[in-house]
């Protein structure tokens, strides 16, 4: 079984410090770690290979150079491959664009299953996996907390699905792109002390615009169907507050409050 | 005249409101045509808010992105959509970006505010888990579409018309590889944790803290504890709110007699809405909240349960 798991590396936002004066983030010094969705996805397909160890991992990332520190140390968890789509045209694509980029290598490549996280704590717009279905023409299924493995080694995974106050339980055909959430639990192993050194260089791919066959239209700013116009700190001083009393007319309007809200029925 | 379609979520009526209300803001005084999509033409009503009601012949399930594409796409052909709007529900993040794609258009999601600036309309979400908030322009022709945050935009009370009703054929895919197999409410937890609504005591109602579990039943929420309470001996540790207990991130989190010290307010994330009870209206956990009550929490507590309890008794 081969799986291919989407990943991404992120700035680590607990990290993030608005600047008082001119309420703006500061950039500087962010640490990147692996997007925690995404680590819950790479973990479940490793907890399948610990117990059938013909089974194969890659990891699909687009990025900067700079991320090949962070894939040598997922590689010395006994991954077997790491692609990194990585070309300055790249730069400034919006989920549109990147999905694109992605599908232009998945699109020859062969797998059972495509693993990804839902959310990313950085843009938050779970549009890849999706936008990925389409153009490969896979079913996709977000916010999954579990995958049944032994249906998974059958071809007709059972997955189960956070859905707000309800858990719901699919059948997908394989291949499928399934998109795990963290609050599934699959947590990424450490890297065995032995193997803190090992030289994982032979197991990177790294893939341009050109080796993808993508033309500048396609991708980075030109490909984009959207653009961040501006970024702002949101002004919580400016928070509309309401002081009431704690009679009647107060209470009706607390009640209203929390039925607008949709906390009461 | 403009076309706009709207995704009606048939589980969560007042979603079609907001988004109704993020319509008329995108066009302001031009004029243009609703459109609801009902994906379960047996729930398409006869009345509505919408100008025209969209079914497509047979039910398309909420988890099949493949035929809602193919479906959208064939309304678009027939009536030339210059928006599509999508709440922001789990399925809906799915259906928006495949749809998207399908169309070859950009998709903003999870759009909390729309505005005009220099004449271009600008779209506002929240990045970084919130802590940054961003102005999404589009660039590409097509359909200009988003998904659309619950519960942000709250316009006035929609009047129910006469609307048109259309069914649109398309070529349905017999399997989309997805199949339901069960569905069932969530187990409760008992972590704090995990709570959509906590309701939370302090100092202030100390020596009724066993009260709070009546707001708590009739509002389906979990109780928790400052730090005042817990060191008290009344609550246990495993509900305290705060650097030196648990960090929670509810969706409303009532906080009845708290005076919202730093290490109290260090363990709030990320909360929606904040309702802070307090006799004292400057108390520094006032100063985060939407809703202020000045006065007895223990009074707050009786009033708003016996408020909750009548609408229940009336609603049947």
């Amino acid at each position: 079984m081969k799986f291919i798991c989407l990943i991404k590396f992120v700035p680590d936002v607990e990290d993030f410090k608005i600047d008082p004066v001119r309420h703006v983030l500061v950039r500087e010094n962010i640490n990147q770690i692996l997007n925690p969705d995404d680590a819950s996805a790479l973990a479940f397909a490793l907890s399948v290979k610990r117990k059938h160890p013909g089974t194969i991992i890659e990891v699909l990332t687009m990025g900067p150079l700079s991320v090949i520190g962070a894939l040598d140390d997922l590689l010395r968890r006994h991954l077997d491959q790491a692609t990194l789509l990585s070309d300055q045209g790249f730069a400034g694509s919006d989920t549109y664009a990147t999905s694109v980029i992605l599908a232009s290598y998945l699109k020859d490549q062969s797998f059972d299953y495509l693993l990804s996280g839902t959310h990313s704590i950085d843009g938050d717009t779970s549009h890849v996996p999706s936008q990925l279905s389409e153009r490969l023409s896979l079913p996709q299924m977000s916010n999954i907390i579990r995958i049944d493995e032994s249906s998974l080694l059958s071809g007709k995974p059972v997955v189960d699905v956070d859905h707000e106050s309800l858990l719901m339980s699919f059948q997908i055909d394989q291949p499928a792109i399934l998109s795990l959430i963290k609050d599934s639990g699959y947590k990424l192993p450490y890297v065995a002390y032995d193997d803190l050194q090992l030289d994982v260089s032979s197991r990177i791919k790294i893939l341009n615009r050109q080796d993808l066959g993508l033309s500048n239209s396609d991708i980075g700013f030109e490909g984009s169907k959207t653009m961040v116009n501006q970024t702002f700190v949101k002004k919580w001083d400016e928070k509309k507050k309401q002081v009431v009393k704690n009679d009647d007319a107060g209470i009706e309007v607390v009640y209203q409050y929390l039925k607008e809200q949709g906390f009461i029925k | 005249m403009k076309h706009c379609m709207i995704l009606v979520d048939v589980t969560k009526p007042s979603l079609s409101s907001d988004l109704l209300e993020a319509a008329s803001r995108i066009y302001q005084d031009e004029a243009y045509v609703s459109i609801g999509v009902f994906l379960d033409p047996s729930c398409v009503p006869v009345k509505s808010p919408f100008d025209i009601l969209c079914d497509f012949g047979s039910t398309i399930e909420s988890y099949d992105a493949l035929n809602f594409v193919e479906a959208c796409g064939a309304l678009h052909q027939t009536l030339n959509l210059d928006s599509i709007l999508i709440p922001a529900t789990p399925f809906g993040r799915m259906l928006a970006p495949r749809l998207a794609m399908h169309l070859g258009v950009g998709l903003v999601a999870d759009v909390t505010d729309i505005h005009s600036i220099e004449g271009a309309l600008e779209m506002i979400r929240p990045a970084y888990s919130g802590k940054l908030m961003a102005g999404i322009v589009k660039r590409c022709d097509g359909p200009l579409m988003m998904s659309i945050r619950q519960n942000t935009f709250t316009g006035e009370a929609l009047v129910d018309k006469e609307s048109a009703r259309i069914t649109i054929p398309f070529n349905r895919h017999a399997d989309c590889g997805i199949t339901l197999i069960s569905m069932r409410e969530k187990p409760k937890t008992k972590d704090i944790r995990d709570s959509e609504i906590l309701i939370s005591g302090g100092g202030g109602i100390i020596a009724h803290f066993n009260q709070l579990d009546r707001l708590a039943h009739v509002l389906n929420a979990q109780v928790s504890a400052s730090r005042r309470v817990v060191d008290s001996g009344i609550a246990p540790r495993k509900i305290q709110v705060g650097q030196s207990g648990k960090t929670v991130s509810p969706r409303l989190y009532i906080a009845l007699g708290i005076y919202g010290s730093l290490q109290h307010i260090e363990g709030l994330k990320n909360i929606e809405h904040l309702i802070a009870v307090n006799v004292n209206k400057d108390a520094p956990i006032c100063s985060l909240a939407d809703l202020v009550v000045e006065g007895d929490a223990l009074e707050f507590i009786d009033r708003l349960t016996l408020r909750i309890q009548q609408s229940e008794i009336q609603g049947g």
